[in-house]
């Protein structure tokens, strides 16, 4: 029996790729389409954008989410809620879906069959294929994508409400779904500082191949990585199968976040310091961007992080407690449930890569880590007896940094914390506001070519 | 569980204090890679931020996080004028709340950067 550790096929055997890179073709396609339709954010009912389709039109058509090729239908709408899978068998955690209001709906007049154009920043941008129109109540989706406490008491501790962001972004949908699939027609640019950190599935694993990365490990981040996240990305990476993983991929997730997250910018040239400046090797680090405005699901969040990064090549994902988690919904090691036993109400009566039509990719579920000055070292929970610790609390770190106190060595690296501060002086602000979001809305992270059609 | 508030001590801070006699208060976190007080709180001092500030919350150490910063910062201007720790510190601080609440009132939109070069 070999004990060697092979890069998983993607998620639902082939990588999907729905972009058109001949502008002649693209043009011809954009041209065939029976109506235009301007792409707008989603937003909540302070006017605050919470989500723009065009990400899941990005990580859909460049592969990060195969096998799923565009805006659910209704039955398959129906199974994902009720089974995590898609018609197909393959199983993906949460609502894809094209929506626009009953008004816009109207004044587009098209039917199934129709394909519809779509322009991001008043450019042409990508073409949906209708194949189906149907009404959804967004309220009743939001509350079915996340659990409720009485159909997953395995996991869900309390019921979602409008302070959960996740829950929001559903519930502030259009009712008109529009299904089919998407195809990018005109190829956006992404702008600096995202634009180096684009690795789409096909082009990381051809970077996995260059590198000699057999085996690698993700670490999924929301965050300027203080020194606790550096430890948890060292030590998960001792894994591997004869010997610790060859790589380690950060995969920054981009898009809007809530209040007290860190500026998308911060995030990916934080963790790109910890490689520039030598923490870790950067022959052995990549730093890489998600576009995906975060549903913060946890175990489903989890469940989408292993299949995108699956899709990337990765042999291995780490998972911490309350992984992209906020508040107190879901059990804190609701992640680490559904990859060590499953969640059957979820649909998983195994772990999810024990499941016909489950993941390839390992979890390596990881405890804390935190400063025992005893050990006199960033310690790992399973080994540090100590009662001395100094964890690395969220908001006391928030609130270090806002008060502008320079961090200690132990808890941000000098070259990282001054990448959140180079941002916080573009912003006004060292964490994601209102307006942060607003500003970011209108740029978004791509530019896109003229195209005369 | 006693609860308590941590005011972070960088070198300017440390300056302000010298001679006050509250150098030998300083905890040591990190390895002694971060200065800091802890001001104890009586119960209803602690109720009393609770209540005031609607973001403030215990941590699993009994800490009182996520007040405002203008809050943070006027707890140390109060240590540095009374050169204490104790209960006058909050006295002075309670005060001062219409002007914490004003300052506050602006930090959901603005906060000034460290002067450092980055
Ligand atoms: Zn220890």
């Amino acid at each position: 029996m070999s004990i060697r550790i092979e890069r998983p096929e993607p998620h639902g055997g082939r990588l999907i790729e729905r972009v058109v890179t001949d502008s002649a073709a693209g043009k011809k396609l954009a041209k065939s389409a029976a109506a235009v339709f301007d792409i707008k954010p989603t937003v909540d009912e302070k006017g605050v954008p919470v989500r723009n389709v065009y990400r899941e039109i990005m990580s859909v058509c460049y592969g990060f989410f195969s096998p799923v090729e565009g805006s659910m239908k209704e039955a398959e709408l129906e199974r994902v809620l009720k089974e995590r899978r898609l018609l197909n068998e393959w199983i993906f955690p949460y609502p894809i879906l094209f929506d626009v209001s009953e008004e816009d709906h109207k004044k587009l007049g098209v039917t199934s069959g129709d394909r519809l154009l779509l322009r991001l920043k008043g450019k042409p941008f990508a073409i949906l294929d209708i194949e189906e129109i149907y009404r959804i109540n967004p309220e009743e989706v939001a509350t079915r994508t996340f659990g409720t406490p009485e159909n997953n008491p395995e996991v869900v501790k309390e019921p979602f409400d409008k302070k959960h962001p996740g829950w929001v972004i559903y519930k502030s949908m259009n009712p008109v779904i529009y299904a089919g699939k998407y195809k990018i027609i005109n190829e956006p640019k992404l702008i600096p500082p995202f634009d180096r950190f684009w690795y789409p599935p096909k082009k990381c694993r051809e970077e996995f191949d260059r590198r000699g990365w057999r085996t690698v490990i993700n670490h999924q981040t929301r965050n300027v990585p203080h020194v606790g996240h550096e430890h948890l990305m060292k030590n998960a990476a001792y894994t591997g199968d004869s010997e610790p993983c060859h790589g380690i991929l950060v995969n920054a997730v981009i898009g809007v976040k809530r209040k007290g997250d860190y500026p998308d910018e911060a995030i990916v040239e934080g963790h790109e310091a910890v490689n520039l400046y030598g923490y870790i090797k950067p022959e052995r680090h990549l730093v890489t961007i998600l576009l995906w405005d975060m549903r913060y699901g946890n175990p489903l969040e989890s469940l989408l992080h292993g299949i995108v990064r699956q899709n990337m090549g990765c042999t291995h994902h780490m998972f911490g407690r309350d992984h992209a988690a906020v508040g107190e919904y879901y059990d804190m090691y609701a992640t680490q449930i559904l990859w060590g036993k499953g969640v059957p109400s979820f649909g998983f009566d195994k772990p999810v890569n024990e499941v016909p039509y489950g993941l390839k990719i390992r979890p390596q579920n990881m405890a804390e880590f935190w400063y025992c000055p005893k050990c006199g070292e960033i310690a790992y929970s399973g080994n540090c007896n100590h009662k001395e610790r100094q964890k690395f609390s969220g908001s006391f770190i928030r609130g270090m940094v806002s008060e502008g106190v320079f961090p200690p060595p132990v808890i941000f690296r000098p070259e990282v914390y001054k990448v959140a501060v180079k941002w916080w002086k573009v912003y006004g602000y060292p964490f994601v506001t209102p307006k942060y979001l607003m500003e970011r809305e209108k740029e978004l992270e791509v530019d896109l070519p003229d195209m005369d059609v | 569980m006693a609860k308590y508030i941590v005011v972070l001590l960088d070198e300017g801070r440390l300056k302000k204090l010298e001679g006050s006699g509250l150098e030998k208060k300083v905890e040591k976190l990190f390895g002694g890679a971060l200065n800091a007080f802890n001001v104890e709180l009586s119960d209803e001092d602690a109720q009393r931020i609770l209540d005031e500030f609607a973001t403030a919350r215990v941590d699993s150490r009994g800490a009182i996080t996520d007040v405002p910063v203008a809050f943070n910062r006027v707890v140390f201007e109060e240590i540095a004028k009374t050169k204490s720790l104790g209960s006058e510190v909050m006295q002075g601080v309670f005060a001062r709340l219409a002007e914490i609440k004003e300052m506050a009132a602006k930090e959901s939109e603005y906060l000034p950067p460290p002067d450092i070069e980055v």
